[in-house]
């Protein structure tokens, strides 16, 4: 194991988060007393600011800690020396973000912002020339369109996702050499779903309900649009159950992410005060999705699609560049690693009990 | 042979974050302009840690002596004297002019920095460059705070049998000081070493006491200064009280006492502490029934000296002429309820440090039991002696200090105070339980490391972790704080947690500093002439500082600096003058001197 300490680690980091006075830390302890997440065993911010302060990655790699953290911003607030704890945890999880994901992409768009706007240009020019080539006919298109949704997915998930998740296991379980007995294997994978829907560890945390309430309704309406318009086909079905359901949850994921963004500007709390290229991407993405599958419909439901197709296509580039590169290599994936790592670290709790 | 053209100057620019600092592109004018210095480098645009470049640099410039300026610039001489060497010229060459150490700390100070730049370029001492013709002094001194500090000055200049006044706030002498059970690091009995002075003071013929006075108005010059002295009505007569208490007895309002800081309750007729000195009553005018509505004079009834208490006597003021002042104000400590998270004011037993000191002083409201606070039939929150006693204890360090939202500065007592009192815990109540929470240990003084190593052995635990918050779990008190050295975080159960308060500047010091015409640093503590060398002196004339108003400090580093500034008074009485302040002479006035001084 390669533990040598590098003090060039934190100007690596820098570039994935705001990075005013982080090397101020003298490890006082408060932020891991205030945090109302951590247990005996599960210690975090400061060990893993001092893990940065060294260079010490391979011990980084095989921490989950730092996707326990919900930011509620309370350790930075009260940190006594403005070390500003909760944004290295968030600047740690972009860097877990870029390590455990395989092909590079990641740290690809995360330190270079111009990669990330070529690789959805690229993209978008690659939906206009397919739909030049099916000679912009309608129909051809929006079935293209909705068997592309349900392979993206399909690869997606089983070429880069799954692999990132084995990756985060191997680092944070098997070369963290944590033994657990295979029950409490068993018990966190049931968890894991849980946790995967629901957050539900927001709720230890203070303050936190409104934030958490909003989270959920985009989740869910992310999940809703996701089902609604891959497997139930919601440009194409009669059914006005289905259809009503489907704007439900595409107002849900737009409205919501407007909140999201106006809060982002106005930087009101801790969280918001920094973000990062890709936090905007995620959100920006998210909003532009819901807001032109919402349109789309709408346009179909009042006749206006056949003389506004350039709407399906703008839709149908938004879900191209989203499933091909921000859900992959973007912020996206916070939604596995954060799960798993609940049931991650649960493991490490039982091999510590 | 320095002149035009050999001559380099280097501005260092601040690295404590300050906004407001000296400014420096000013001083680069001015060099570049009046003193014809041609090459001027800042020193955040050079390459750092580098002396081939820097020499280089020297090379080109011609420069035979170089100047650095600015905050800290004693960091870069080595780098600069390196430099010198491989330049091939004496490395004696490099001179140093530190803006902090002659207080030129702010914007408003551009012009003593430019003062210093210049004296250091015509090669005159500053405070040679900057002596003023001294003024004929008056004998008089006066002492400004009854603590130990003010004490001890007093002590020596009376002892040198020059006439002293001494000013106190409230009703007796003793500061701090009396309040604290033991002194660090001998454990020696606080009141032993303090009351046979307190009792000096009161008894020495050169020493005029005036307790519960407050000075309002200085005017004059050094040497000669003329104070306004406000006296509080005290409504008992001083010279006439003997102390006999029956006043006291009969007296019906009970109020939380100053003296035990609120852990105890004392009469509106009453003597601070049965030690104090002036040993004589002094009435509360905020809580005497007959103050606030005309009706009671139980205490006029009783009294059994004819005239002793007038209720109707009103405040008034006394002047004085004075040579010295010596300001020995002290401090305050910090507000526990500022940090809500701990718990102070909202669970009964959570106690500050010094409410401890009290509790554990045999003289204190419980006799020196230690015990829970209760809730009396008025609903006062005070100790009683037979309460239940707490069997655990948490100590928390850094309550106000090193904490960038609250006091950036180290307050340098609370480690050992807090050692001490884990061991006076131990000294009562063998089988309690006590935890220390610190984030560094600062045993710096003599006999401290081994006093900590003493405490340590002790069976206290000592736990390197800041604690973050403490709640209430069923009665219990829950302390969540990381251990470091162990790896985990522990949630301890106890039952009374005492947060070890920092010290900070009294909450009228900035007006004490208004009357005087003093300086304050941006913490608020007082400005020192020059922190290396001349920690006393100020930039007023004939006025010195002594204790913890100047900066915190344990109690054999305060009287130390009290003797000091006696020593500094004592001096200007036996030359019968005084040197005129800094602040009386203008950037210009010393540029010229330095220039007329010059031995180029």
């Amino acid at each position: 194991m390669n533990n040598r300490v590098d003090p060039n680690f934190k100007n690596e980091l820098y570039k994935l988060g705001n990075k005013e006075s982080w090397n101020d830390c003298f490890h006082c302890g408060n932020c891991t007393a205030v945090c109302s997440l951590t247990e005996e065993n599960i210690v975090f911010p400061r060990k893993a600011i001092r893990y940065m302060q060294m260079g010490l990655k391979d011990k980084l790699a095989q921490s989950a800690e730092p996707w326990l953290c919900y930011y509620c911003g309370d350790c930075t607030e009260t940190c006594p020396r403005d070390a500003n704890p909760g944004e290295i945890m968030m600047a740690l999880r972009r860097w877990q973000t870029v390590k455990y994901e395989w092909t590079g992409l990641a740290g690809l768009f995360y330190k270079s912002f111009t990669s990330l706007i070529v690789a959805l240009i690229l993209v978008a020019i690659a939906i206009l020339t397919i739909g030049f080539m099916k000679d912009f006919n309608h129909e051809a298109i929006m079935h293209f369109g909705h068997s592309l949704e349900f392979w993206l997915i399909i690869c997606v998930f089983s070429i880069i996702l799954v692999p990132n998740i084995i990756r985060m296991f191997y680092f944070t379980v098997i070369k963290a050499k944590v033994k657990a007995p295979i029950g409490s294997y068993i018990a966190a994978f049931l968890s894991l779903f849980g946790h995967m829907f629901t957050q539900i560890k927001t709720f230890k945390c203070d303050k936190q309900t409104t934030r958490w309430l909003i989270h959920f309704l985009v989740v869910m309406g992310y999940l809703g649009l996701l089902v609604i318009t891959v497997f139930l086909d919601w440009f194409g079905t009669e059914n006005q159950s289905i259809i009503n359901l489907g704007y439900i949850t595409g107002g849900l994921v737009f409205v919501f992410t407007f909140i999201l963004m106006i809060s982002r500007l106005s930087k009101n709390r801790e969280l918001n005060k920094y973000s990062h290229s890709t936090d905007w991407f995620f959100i920006i993405w998210l909003f532009l999705m819901g807001l032109t599958a919402f349109l789309v419909r709408l346009f179909i439901d009042i006749d206006l699609l056949t003389n506004n197709f350039w709407l399906y296509m703008i839709h149908l580039m938004v879900i191209t560049q989203w499933g091909l590169l921000l859900v992959p290599f973007g912020k996206w994936t916070h939604f596995l690693y954060r799960s798993f790592a609940v049931s991650f670290i649960n493991l490490k709790k039982a091999s510590l009990s | 042979m320095q002149g035009k053209n050999q001559t380099a100057l280097c501005l260092c620019p601040t690295q404590n974050g300050y906004t407001d600092w000296v400014d420096l592109n000013e001083i680069a004018n001015y060099a570049s302009e009046k003193l014809q210095i041609k090459t001027i480098w800042f020193s955040n645009d050079l390459p750092l840690l580098n002396a081939e470049i820097i020499a280089e640099k020297i090379k080109q410039s011609n420069a035979v002596q170089i100047i650095l300026a600015g905050d800290k610039p004693g960091f870069f001489k080595p780098l600069f004297s390196r430099a010198m060497r491989v330049v091939g010229l004496d490395p004696k060459n490099v001179k140093l002019v530190s803006f902090s150490e002659y207080g030129a700390v702010n914007r408003y100070h551009t012009g003593l920095a430019k003062a210093l730049v210049a004296c250091a370029f015509y090669n005159v001492p500053f405070d040679v460059a900057a002596k003023q013709p001294a003024k004929n002094v008056n004998p008089e001194t006066l002492v400004i705070g009854g603590g130990i500090a003010g004490i001890q000055a007093s002590l020596e200049i009376a002892d040198g049998n020059q006439k002293v006044y001494l000013v106190e706030r409230t009703g007796t002498i003793g500061g701090h000081m009396a309040m604290f059970d033991k002194t660090f690091p001998t454990l020696d009995c606080a009141a032993c070493i303090l009351t046979p002075k307190m009792v000096e003071i009161g008894q020495h013929p050169n020493i005029d006491l005036m307790t519960y006075c407050e000075v309002i108005d200085v005017s004059g010059e050094p040497g000669d200064y003329t104070v306004k002295i406000r006296q509080k009505a005290r409504r008992v007569n001083l010279a006439t009280c003997i102390g006999c208490g029956i006043c006291s007895e009969k007296c019906p309002p009970n109020v939380p006492s100053e003296f035990d800081t609120g852990t105890g309750l004392r009469k509106s007729i009453y003597i601070p502490f049965p030690q104090a000195v002036p040993n004589k009553y002094l009435i509360d005018a905020d809580s005497c029934t007959y103050v606030k509505n005309g009706k009671c004079g139980v205490c006029v009834k009783v009294c059994p000296v004819k005239d002793c208490i007038n209720l109707d006597e009103k405040d008034h003021e006394v002047e004085l002429k004075v040579g010295n002042i010596v300001v020995a104000t002290g401090f305050q400590t910090f507000d526990a309820k500022k940090i809500e998270r701990y718990g102070y004011g909202i669970y009964d037993n959570v106690v500050t440090s010094l409410e401890f000191e009290r509790l554990v002083n045999a003289a204190g409201p419980t006799g020196g039991n230690i015990t829970i606070r209760t809730t009396d039939k008025k609903g006062n929150k005070i100790f009683k002696g037979d309460s239940e006693v707490p069997k655990s204890y948490a100590i928390i360090h850094c309550i106000g200090s090193r904490d960038e939202n609250h006091h950036k500065y180290c307050s340098r007592v609370c480690c050992m105070y807090s050692l001490k009192l884990a061991h006076l815990v131990k000294e009562k109540l063998p089988d309690a339980e006590v935890y220390e929470y610190y984030i560094d240990m600062r045993a710096f003084g003599k006999g401290y490391e081994e006093f900590y190593n003493r405490i340590n052995s002790e069976g206290i635990h000592i736990i390197r972790g800041r604690t973050a918050k403490v709640l209430d779990k069923k009665g219990k008190l829950i302390v969540r704080s990381e251990d470091i050295e162990a790896d985990k975080l522990i949630e301890q159960e106890v039952d009374m947690v005492i947060l070890a308060v920092g010290l900070e500047p009294r909450e009228d010091a900035k007006h004490i500093a208004e009357i005087l015409g003093l300086s304050s640093d941006n913490e608020g503590w007082f400005k020192e002439y020059n922190y290396a060398n001349d920690p006393v002196g100020t930039y007023n004339g004939g006025i010195t500082i002594a204790g913890v108003c100047q900066g915190p400090k344990d109690i054999p580093d305060t009287v130390a600096q009290a003797s000091a500034a006696a020593a500094r008074v004592l001096q200007s009485i036996i030359l019968g003058n005084v040197g005129a302040g800094l602040n009386t002479i203008s950037p210009d006035v010393i540029i010229e001197k330095a220039k007329k001084l010059s031995t180029l």
